[in-house]
């Protein structure tokens, strides 16, 4: 069931919130102790929540779609009374006195948060293989990787346990485990969605959004979390407009990009196949489909790393002396940016500026571009490297490989599953788009989704 | 290149032997792919990142 679904089925009186989250309990009961998805699951505030809710939609006062719907978050989300760990040892005791603007908005929506989502340490990898709260395992297959940062979102999402789920990403930290998990998710454009109350990672690449069951809910959350928080220097201004694609929307008259290099280089010949069938799709649903030729991903990968390691480093500096208090995958990373001379850092930044004027030359000639997610499907669970294009490949630089580059950018890029491995794992598509044209991207994913690009629901579902 | 075993250790890194070769290996990888890109730069390029007095920001 997906959120309008339920919203629907809410209002029909055939089911209420106190039901909805009372089963979403019972599954985090009885699925999580394999998942790994929580770390901390806030069942009777939700349960409180979810009785309020019930009590305005009696009295008429309905807030929207998200009202009495579970949901959760990734525990970089600050909220009121409710411990928020990043997933760190660090902050393992931190309990903030504010909410962050998305839990702030989700919750004025009248969503019942059912708790904070298991991630990786501080958000700094892609494996969601927790040392401090423990291991997120794929629903798909127990023993593959969720992906990563906001694993914990798309392992909950996919299982059924929520609607929705909020994540951040910052070198794709939304889109790989969207794509891992078969679920859909959404980094919206820089700026879109307020960072207020978010741990940051990478001051200038950090984004918020959801992962979701379709594309339609993904736009119903955008419609809730986005627009101006002062409190966010770097939120826009610009007016939110209504993000949920029309029923029946038409590929027609838009022009899809598909890119002659880079994308396709070096991935799974069972994603490629995935992916041209879904722009296959589009094609035969009436979009003009143009070869492009994109910019220097690569270059833009190498800026995102040294951006990253630079930005990270300067977050966390002050924790570093406590050396042991850092899983080993992070404290190298961590350790690696110290090192970034501020040369490079700035140069990184200035090289920034120039690619993103020559990617912003494409939007003249298409209106969105579509690639693959990730190389390659969910790695096992302690995989270090993958075989792709006939060489190994460090499994992290894979999995991000295909989505740094677009933090670089800001743009906004939305991940849907298209296909089924042989192995039964979800391939995930990638719709690129322009700044702040976050609904052209989404009405062509709801397109795809209604012409029968997706994937069946995961069997632990 | 940098000599980043150097940079390493001047900047007071405990790391030793595989441990130090795991921390700099990355960096030398990135190095040789980033530091190309930064020859043709021209001095006029801002870089993305600025300081904005607030009554600009609006």
């Amino acid at each position: 069931m997906t959120i309008r679904e339920a919203a629907d089925a809410i209002r029909d009186k055939c089911v209420s919130p106190v039901e909805l989250a009372t089963a979403a309990i019972s599954r985090i009961g009885r699925l999580d102790s394999t998942l790994r998805a929580f770390i901390t699951v806030t069942a009777d505030y939700a349960m409180l929540r979810a009785r309020q809710a019930e009590t305005e939609l009696a009295a008429g006062r309905d807030r929207g779609p998200l009202h009495g719907i579970p949901i959760a978050v990734k525990d970089l989300f600050a909220m009121r009374g409710v411990r928020t760990t990043a997933g760190s040892r660090i902050f393992e005791n931190r309990v903030p006195d504010f909410d962050s603007a998305v839990v702030e908005r989700l919750e004025a929506a009248g969503a019942v948060i059912l708790g904070k989502l298991n991630m990786h340490e501080l958000a700094y990898g892609v494996t969601s293989a927790n040392p401090h709260f423990g291991v997120v395992r794929n629903p798909w297959n127990t023993g593959r990787s969720p992906g990563g940062s906001s694993g914990g979102s798309g392992a909950a999402v996919a299982a059924n346990i929520v609607f929705g789920a909020m994540g951040s990403d910052t070198g794709g930290s939304i889109r790989i485990p969207a794509s891992f998990c078969g679920t859909v998710g959404l980094k919206p454009t820089y700026g879109r969605v307020s960072r207020y109350g978010a741990m940051p990672l990478g001051y200038s690449l950090d984004h918020m959004g959801p992962l979701t069951r379709s594309v339609r809910d993904a736009g119903l959350i955008l419609n809730a979390i986005a627009g101006r928080d002062r409190r966010d220097h770097a939120s826009s201004p610009r007016p939110v407009v209504d993000f949920v694609p029309d029923d029946g929307c038409s590929l027609r008259a838009l022009r899809i990009g598909f890119p002659e290099n880079f994308y396709f280089e070096r991935i799974d010949p069972q994603v490629e196949s995935a992916v041209r069938g879904a722009i296959a799709r589009a094609a035969s649903l009436g979009a003009e489909i143009k070869p492009v030729r994109v910019p220097d991903i690569a270059a833009l990968n190498a800026i995102g790393q040294v951006i990253l390691l630079s930005e990270a480093s300067a977050v966390l500096e002050p924790y570093l002396e406590s050396r042991e208090l850092f899983g080993a995958d992070v404290l190298t990373r961590l350790d690696q940016g110290r090192l970034i001379p501020a040369v490079d850092y700035i140069n990184a930044q200035r090289l920034r500026r120039r690619l993103r004027a020559e990617f912003d030359k494409l939007w003249s000639a298409v209106d969105c571009i579509l690639t693959p997610a990730t190389p390659n499907t969910a790695p096992k669970i302690g995989e270090t490297t993958v075989h792709l294009g006939g060489r190994d490949e460090d499994a992290r630089l894979a999995a991000t490989r295909l989505a740094r580059g677009i933090n670089v950018l800001g743009l906004p890029a939305l991940s849907i599953p298209c296909g089924l491995s042989g192995a039964g794992l979800p391939v995930g598509l990638q719709i690129l788009g322009q700044a702040f044209d976050e609904a052209t991207i989404l009405k062509v994913g709801a397109a795809l989704e209604d012409g029968g690009v997706g994937i069946p629901p995961c069997p632990l579902s | 290149m940098r000599d980043w075993k150097a940079i390493a250790k001047a900047s007071g890194s405990p790391l030793t032997g595989k441990d130090l070769d795991a921390l700099i290996l990355p960096l030398e990888a990135l190095e040789a792919t980033f530091r190309p890109l930064t020859k043709d730069l021209s001095p006029d390029l801002d870089p993305s990142v600025e300081f904005r007095m607030e009554a600009d920001v609006e």
